[in-house]
């Protein structure tokens, strides 16, 4: 995995910032994407000129950072309350290839209209009882063909039971609509999460 | 890659601005705000006593703290039977009496306190005018205060409409429901519906039996208030009408 503004400095992981040039700290504690890179992920199916979406965007920590990577390509985010959208409209205003979008990614088709090209990776960062399904909803719409999904499962979200038992009900979900590349559990840094980078089929 | 932002900034802008214009998000918003003011105005209230005890001392088991601080702003009271009550107690033997500056400082305190309590009054009327306003049904028969906090904890009107009616009677439980799922106990009966003016008078087993009763109604009312259909006195008088049964059972 070589990319262009990511850089590895003892053991901690920095962006290049789109606007500045300079080195910027990723906080692995804050983002699950950085805490998968921490992990020792191999694979982060981004590219410079990759299109990507993510759902779940929040205030805009995360996002932020993989505007960075994504320089030439274009990175939408979707989120559903629009007091966290508002800080994150001001942060799209900054950054020339970031999109928000205000929805509920549950529905994907209210948001059909906007997204008028199939784009390369779809993160799924929602913690929702239907996060597979939110992934699958999502993909089909608008990824393209050999497209690949990243998903944060928050196993506390979906029932308070045995944390391994929902790992493997949700892996079999999973693994009927996408291809697994890789997963692992983010333990230090994000407790009962598992990061996994799977591929349309 | 290029693409054409305008169109994505003009779309949340407007969901931006419609959002957050909505008269649940309102009222849940001045709920929030008045939610820790009673714990600040009575911590307040001590930090005065501090001072005032010295010149009235034991003066707060008589009033409530609003009419504590007027007494000391004015130094008597509008209300006579109280203000009777009062001259009968020899203050004057057993205290000390202020000279200008602590005149100053306390009437400042006292002052403030009573902005408080009167900002605190402010926002639950209008929270009651809003509620009366929009959704009749919910005001009537969940009373302002817990359709506010209902409101609050469901996140808005259209969510607290999908939830079963079980789910509104645990509404604000929700530490001791999961609590009991996970060490296989008994769920708890109720949440905020506990301060319901038509539970206090029954006891712990006719509590639940109520509290699922209104439960019930709330469910039926959020759905009238949405389709702005206003049912409000049928669905309260079959809750009084459920009230006597539940009562008549109780005696035997």
């Amino acid at each position: 995995m070589i990319l262009k503004n990511l850089i590895l400095d003892s053991g901690n992981y920095y962006t290049l910032d789109l606007n500045t040039n300079k080195k910027r700290f990723w906080d692995p504690n804050r983002s699950k994407i950085c805490a998968g890179l921490k992990r020792g992920f191999n694979f982060l199916p981004i590219t410079e000129d990759s299109k990507v979406l993510y759902l779940g965007s929040a205030e805009g920590y995360t996002i932020s950072y993989l505007s960075d990577l994504a320089d030439s390509g274009v990175v939408i985010g979707v989120d559903i309350s629009p007091i966290s959208t508002q800080k994150f409209y001001l942060l799209c205003k900054e950054r020339s290839n970031l999109v928000p979008i205000l929805a509920s990614a549950d529905l994907p088709e209210s948001y059909k209209h906007l997204i008028d090209f199939k784009v390369d990776v779809i993160i799924q960062d929602v913690a929702q009882k239907n996060q597979v399904e939110i992934l699958k909803k999502n993909s089909d719409l608008f990824l393209r063909d050999g497209g690949f999904v990243v998903l944060s499962l928050k196993t506390t979200a979906i029932s308070q039971g045995k944390t391994q038992n929902i790992i493997n009900n949700e892996i079999d979900k999973f693994s009927k609509y996408f291809t697994i590349i890789e997963k692992k559990r983010l333990d230090p840094f994000e407790k009962k999460h598992i990061l996994i980078v799977g591929k349309k089929k | 890659m290029d693409i054409n932002k305008e169109k994505y900034f003009k779309e949340a802008q407007e969901k931006i601005k419609h959002e957050l214009n909505t008269t649940d998000q309102k009222i849940i918003l001045y709920s929030l705000i008045i939610e820790k003011l009673p714990k600040n105005i009575n911590e307040l209230f001590e930090q005065l006593r501090i001072i005032t005890d010295l010149k009235y001392p034991t003066l707060d088991q008589y009033l409530t703290i609003e009419e504590y601080c007027k007494y000391v702003l004015d130094g008597s009271l509008e209300n006579t039977d109280k203000q009777k009550e009062l001259e009968k107690i020899a203050f004057e033997e057993i205290s000390i009496t202020f000279d200008e500056k602590e005149k100053e400082l306390v009437n400042l305190f006292a002052k403030n306190i009573l902005d408080l309590i009167y900002l605190k009054n402010q926002f639950e009327e209008e929270i009651s005018i809003l509620l009366k306003k929009q959704f009749p049904n919910l005001y009537l028969i969940a009373t302002p205060k817990i359709a506010a906090k209902m409101l609050q904890i469901s996140g808005s009107i259209k969510r607290l409409a999908k939830m079963p009616s079980s789910t509104i009677q645990l509404l604000g439980s929700e530490k001791s429901f999961f609590k009991a799922l996970k060490l296989n106990k008994n769920t708890p009966k109720y949440g905020v519906l506990y301060n319901h003016e038509l539970l206090f008078d029954l006891n712990k087993k006719n509590k639940a039996k109520m509290a699922r009763t209104i439960a019930n109604k709330i469910s039926i009312a959020v759905k009238a208030d949405l389709n702005n259909n206003n049912i409000s006195k049928e669905l309260y008088e079959k809750i009084l009408k459920k009230k006597e049964e539940i009562i008549n059972l109780q005696k035997k």
